[in-house]
């Protein structure tokens, strides 16, 4: 039995250029799939439910929801399911990571940083979308809005979608201990659905927290979102998108700063 | 040489009733010390926070909409003890494998289900008056609080920390219940009326809350707190014993059981 032996003067492949990106991408995206196989239906199942039950929910605590509210829920139930996605279930399966000890693992792996992070990025995309177009469809068929939809959708959900997971991922790699980003995380479900104006006006709450408001990302997210799919429901769309894009950059910078320190 | 051999203590009787549940008491304040502080801050945050929360969702409510909100409050306030904070505290147990050690404590198996149920309902009483005075404050509620208060947020306290007990113990996997009490959280906080009137709900949603045990809850209480908004509330006790009485009979069936 032979054992092949490298030969002399022939060097690795390199691990630079565009398609080793490529082919880091694809083999994380397939990674991360093949890994979720069994909790992916669940966990999308889950959205879709959370999402549509929203809708409902709320529309039960009115004798007879004022059509400007049901619009606002309809949109915002939207904008929620995105933002769970990103900023409470992705630090979520990162710390568990953390806690089953694959974490490092994960990013031992020979692909580069931002091959992985893109992938989960796009991970977080299937468990998204399923669980905003159920809300939508159970919203219209419940209280009969009146939507609006232009192209505009397609980079508000993808701008939300994108600094909603950057955050998350950036609060999942920079708090060490997974305990400390678990309880992180339901403080933030309890704050994103109760004290952000997502699913209602602005203008319900009271005046210091409107104008917190305009400094965080929530309020921009369900901004942008509505105006893809409403008109004339919002105004200063673009101020949102600035506001959105900050964050987004913000972000990328903490994701950045805590994946590329060396350990 | 031998020991000299003494007969054992006897095991049964009221003196070793009470010692027992004297030093079961004592023994689940301090296993617990740390979360009971948390679930203190979890139930008042809980409680006070949704008060603020639903008041944002409903815009401008009128003032007997107030009322029905703020006397909503504390059986969100007790909801979280019993339902979620009990039955944790079991799967901890289960998942620290000290469960077994707890049921194998040479007292009678009564006693640590009374001593949970006295813990948990003492310890719902400062985070339920909490909220209650949080939201208050928020809103401009019609409050006459009367003396049927006391045994309503007895009677609540205790059926809540009861099927939580139940629970806890039924439910073999702790995954499980975990999962059952996310469902549950959910399900208690928008598809149930403890802070609006029960005529708001669909007639099938409705017939389904008489028979579960929340919407009678946030009546007794709503019943001890103001006058004029509860009609039938000897039916709403009634249901509740009925829960509790369920609710110990499940888990007499289940820790009755020899392993």
């Amino acid at each position: 039995m032979t054992v092949p032996i490298p030969m002399i003067g022939v060097l690795p492949a390199k691990r630079t250029g565009p398609s080793h990106w490529w082919h880091g991408f694809i083999a994380m995206l397939r990674w991360e799939i093949t890994n979720m196989r069994l909790l992916l239906p669940l966990t999308v199942v889950v959205q879709v439910l959370f999402g549509a039950g929203f809708v409902l929910g709320i529309g039960l605590f009115f004798e007879d929801i004022p059509s400007r509210a049901a619009l606002f829920l309809s949109t915002g139930a939207t904008t929620i399911t995105l933002i769970m996605v990103g900023l409470v279930m992705g630090p979520q399966l990162v710390a568990q990571q953390k806690l089953e000890g694959t974490y490092d693992y994960m990013w031992s792996l020979p692909v580069p940083r931002s091959a992985a992070t893109t992938a989960w990025i796009t991970l977080n995309m299937i468990f998204a979308i399923p669980g905003m177009v159920v809300a939508l469809l159970v919203a219209s068929w419940r209280y009969g809005v009146d939507l609006e939809i232009s192209f505009a959708i397609v980079p508000a959900v993808l701008l939300t979608l994108l600094t909603a997971t950057l955050l998350g991922y950036a609060l999942a790699h920079a708090v060490t201990k997974p305990e400390v980003t678990l309880l992180l995380t339901q403080v933030l479900i309890f704050g994103i659905v109760g004290f952000s104006p997502i699913n209602y006006p602005q203008d319900n709450l009271p005046g210091w927290l409107a104008e917190l408001h305009e400094y965080l990302p929530f309020l921009p997210m369900a901004t942008v979102v509505r105006g893809g799919l409403t008109q004339g429901l919002v105004s200063n769309v673009v101020q949102s998108y600035v506001v959105l894009s900050a964050w987004g950059l913000i972000a990328l910078g903490l994701v950045a700063g805590s994946l590329g320190r060396r350990r | 040489m031998t020991a000299p051999v003494s007969a054992p203590e006897i095991r049964r009787g009221l003196g070793y009733w009470l010692a027992s549940y004297q030093h079961l008491l004592r023994f689940e304040i301090t296993n617990l010390r740390v979360y009971l502080a948390i679930a203190l801050v979890v139930q008042t945050l809980m409680g006070a926070g949704m008060a603020y929360m639903y008041g944002f969702y409903l815009g401008d409510l009128s003032p007997l909409g107030q009322t029905w909100l703020v006397t909503g409050i504390p059986a969100l306030a007790l909801f979280p003890i019993g339902f979620v904070v009990v039955p944790n505290v079991i799967t901890q147990h289960k998942l620290q494998d000290t469960y077994d050690f707890v049921r194998s404590l040479p007292v009678p198996r009564m006693i640590p289900a009374l001593s949970t149920f006295t813990v948990f309902t003492l310890l719902s009483l400062p985070g339920t008056a909490l909220a209650l005075f949080i939201a208050n404050l928020r809103y401009d509620a019609d409050l006459t609080p009367s003396w049927s208060l006391v045994p309503a947020v007895f009677l609540a306290s205790l059926m809540a920390t009861s099927v939580g007990y139940a629970v806890g113990h039924a439910i073999p996997d702790p995954r499980v219940t975990n999962l059952f009490l996310n469902i549950l959280v959910f399900t208690v906080l928008l598809f149930t009326p403890i802070v609006v009137p029960i005529d708001l709900f669909p007639e099938w949603l409705a017939t389904l809350h008489r028979f579960l045990p929340f919407f009678h809850m946030a009546q007794v209480l709503r019943a001890g707190l103001s006058v004029g908004l509860v009609a039938d509330v000897a039916t709403s006790y009634a249901v509740l014993a009925a829960w509790t009485a369920v609710s110990w009979g499940l888990a007499a069936w289940i820790l009755g059981w020899r392993r």
